[in-house]
């Protein structure tokens, strides 16, 4: 489906979900590859949180097939499920941090329940503090950060599994538009790093300058992938946009990675 | 599950018990005060049934001979009911005895005896059964055969006393039963829906935790081990209460009984596994996991 030749970590095939009666999902069909990132965008109740907790396996489709890795939706057995968490990462829009313990124990949390190492996770979790920019503050306790640094910490404990591939809902739903854009660097560095991202956002406006491949979900179905029909707007809106050069780049690239079909 | 991920449930059960203090606290205060009615209901049930049990082997049958027995059939009498079935021990009462003892049990108003010029008392044997066979329908059929016997006046029991303090015993027996299945499962009831509102308000903990990858184990160990401390120090709570509530008791009824150290033990480990079940329990029907 695409020219990458690379892995596909996330495959979804002919994926149908209903809850009763209503069908949140028709016959979605997408693929990530190994270091890909994709937005999936669409207005509120498009069905994004639900594909997402599909990937994940919160769920399963009515009808259809999810693949993550070696791991597939419809031969998955409950015990198996913690396997398959440790090798995503997962952040959400209210950043699901645990009050009553400090950062260092928030991201090193991930890392205990694999009975990882005490001296190992110390080392990688002040790694990975130190490139989220929240060493400092690794005894601090979450109420009393920022959204934005209660994100970063929320991006630092799913990414301290070193997962193939982070999905994110509505990551920056909660966050004012200059947080917003430093979340959204954080999250290139860490798909530069070699981790796919899959984002759902309903937000175009704030993705379709960046050039990345974008999927559009539209009541339960994908409207557009790949094709890169933001072109004109984009090019329009580089002048305009502070960050403009770098999308073009990004833009480009993609662009010239991904006209097919 | 390798050593570190056993030490991190280990650790995460202290953390919980540990960051939790106040509502910990609370519930453990809620758990040990419902379970004070329990220890209170058992001492109560166990002293009153020591006294029951007590007033029961006091009881005799008398059996009155016929003024004008010789020594040999009352000698005989007295072999005959030493061989029957139930019988511990037969005692002889003289006619002057029981009119001495008589005497004595009035006291002052005594006097007018002195005045009788024969004693209308018979001679008589006091026998004590053992005490598996005290109760009125045994007393009944043994008195009326001992009455039909030569030389027997009559056998004589108390049979209308022995027959209601039976009814009442019976009586105090399943009221009592009953208002001890309401107590337990009352406590059970106030004990699992506390342990529920502990594992509802960590709904969030055990959600990303899932999401990070914990398993089942992982997760629902802290929360057993956390329902069975809680268990062990509400009802070391109780039976402290209990031991204050029994020595205040005391200053009024020398003679009551406190539990027994197995009954305290079997309490204690009954607690630990009802904490820990019925945190179980809660975390499989709220959790699904
Ligand atoms: N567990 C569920 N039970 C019933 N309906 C659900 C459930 N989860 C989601 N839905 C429905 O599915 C639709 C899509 O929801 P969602 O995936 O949350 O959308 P989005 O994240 O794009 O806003 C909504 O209409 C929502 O009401
Ligand atoms: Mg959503």
């Amino acid at each position: 489906m695409t020219t990458h030749s690379t892995r596909v970590v996330v495959g979804v095939y002919h994926l149908t979900k209903s809850f009763g009666k209503q069908f949140v999902l028709r016959d979605i069909n997408l693929q990530v590859a190994n270091g890909e990132f994709v937005f999936l965008v669409g207005h509120s109740g498009a069905g994004k949180s639900t594909l997402l907790r599909l990937i994940y396996m919160d769920d399963f489709p009515t009808s259809g097939q999810v693949v993550v890795g070696p791991y597939v939706s419809t031969r998955m057995q409950r015990s198996i499920i913690p396997q398959l968490r440790r090798r995503i990462g997962i952040i959400f829009q209210d950043f699901k941090l645990l009050e009553d313990r400090n950062v260092f124990e928030n991201v090193a949390l991930a890392m205990r329940i694999n009975g990882t190492p005490m001296g190992e996770i110390k080392r990688q979790a002040t790694d990975i503090l130190t490139r989220v920019g929240l060493y400092h503050k690794r005894y601090e306790y979450p109420p009393a950060l920022s959204g934005g640094e209660q994100q970063r910490v929320s991006i630092a404990r799913a990414v301290a599994n070193r997962p193939a591939v982070l999905l994110a809902d509505e990551p920056t739903g909660n966050l004012d538009p200059v947080v917003t854009r430093s979340i959204l660097d954080l999250l290139f560095k860490i798909n530069a790093g070699g981790t796919a991202v899959l984002m759902a956002t309903h937000d175009l406006d704030m993705v379709k300058s960046f050039g990345q491949r974008i999927i559009y979900l539209e009541d339960g179905r994908i409207k557009r992938d790949k094709e890169m029909i933001y072109v004109g707007d984009l090019r329009e809106r580089i002048a305009e946009s502070k960050v403009g050069r770098e999308a073009e780049e990004l833009g480009d690239h993609d662009l010239s990675d991904r006209q097919e079909e | 599950m390798n050593f570190n991920e056993f030490r991190y449930i280990i650790d995460e059960a202290g953390m919980m018990l540990w960051r939790r203090k106040g509502a910990n606290i609370i519930s453990i205060l809620i758990m040990g005060l419902s379970l004070l009615v329990v220890v209170v209901f058992v001492l109560v049930t166990l002293n009153i049934s020591r006294v029951i049990g007590k007033a029961g082997t006091e009881l005799r049958i008398f059996v009155y001979l016929e003024d004008a027995v010789d020594g040999r059939t009352a000698e005989n009498i007295q072999y005959r009911l030493l061989g029957m079935k139930g019988v511990e021990e037969v005692v002889f009462i003289s006619r002057r005895e029981a009119l001495d003892d008589f005497k004595q049990s009035l006291g002052e108003g005594s006097d007018f005896l002195d005045d009788l010029e024969f004693n209308p008392l018979p001679d008589a044997y006091r026998v004590k059964l053992k005490p598996d066979y005290l109760g009125s329908r045994f007393m009944e059929r043994l008195g009326a055969e001992i009455g039909s016997w030569e030389g027997v006046e009559e056998a004589r029991y108390g049979k209308r006393w022995i027959e209601r303090a039976e009814k009442l015993v019976k009586g105090f027996y399943m009221v009592d039963f009953v208002l001890g299945l309401i107590i337990f499962f009352s406590v059970v009831f106030v004990i699992s829906n506390t342990v529920r509102l502990t594992v509802l308000y960590r709904r969030k903990t055990i959600e990303v935790m899932k999401l990070v990858g914990a398993t089942n184990a992982y997760i629902r160990t802290p929360f057993i081990i956390e329902g069975a401390l809680q268990g062990i120090i509400a009802s070391l709570l109780a039976i402290g209460l209990l031991c204050a509530v029994f020595t205040a008791g005391c200053r009024y009824l020398p003679e009551l009984v406190f539990l027994g150290w197995e009954a305290i033990v079997i309490f204690i480990t009954f607690c630990a596994l009802l904490g820990a079940a019925v945190s179980f329990a809660a975390m499989r029907r709220f959790l699904k996991i």
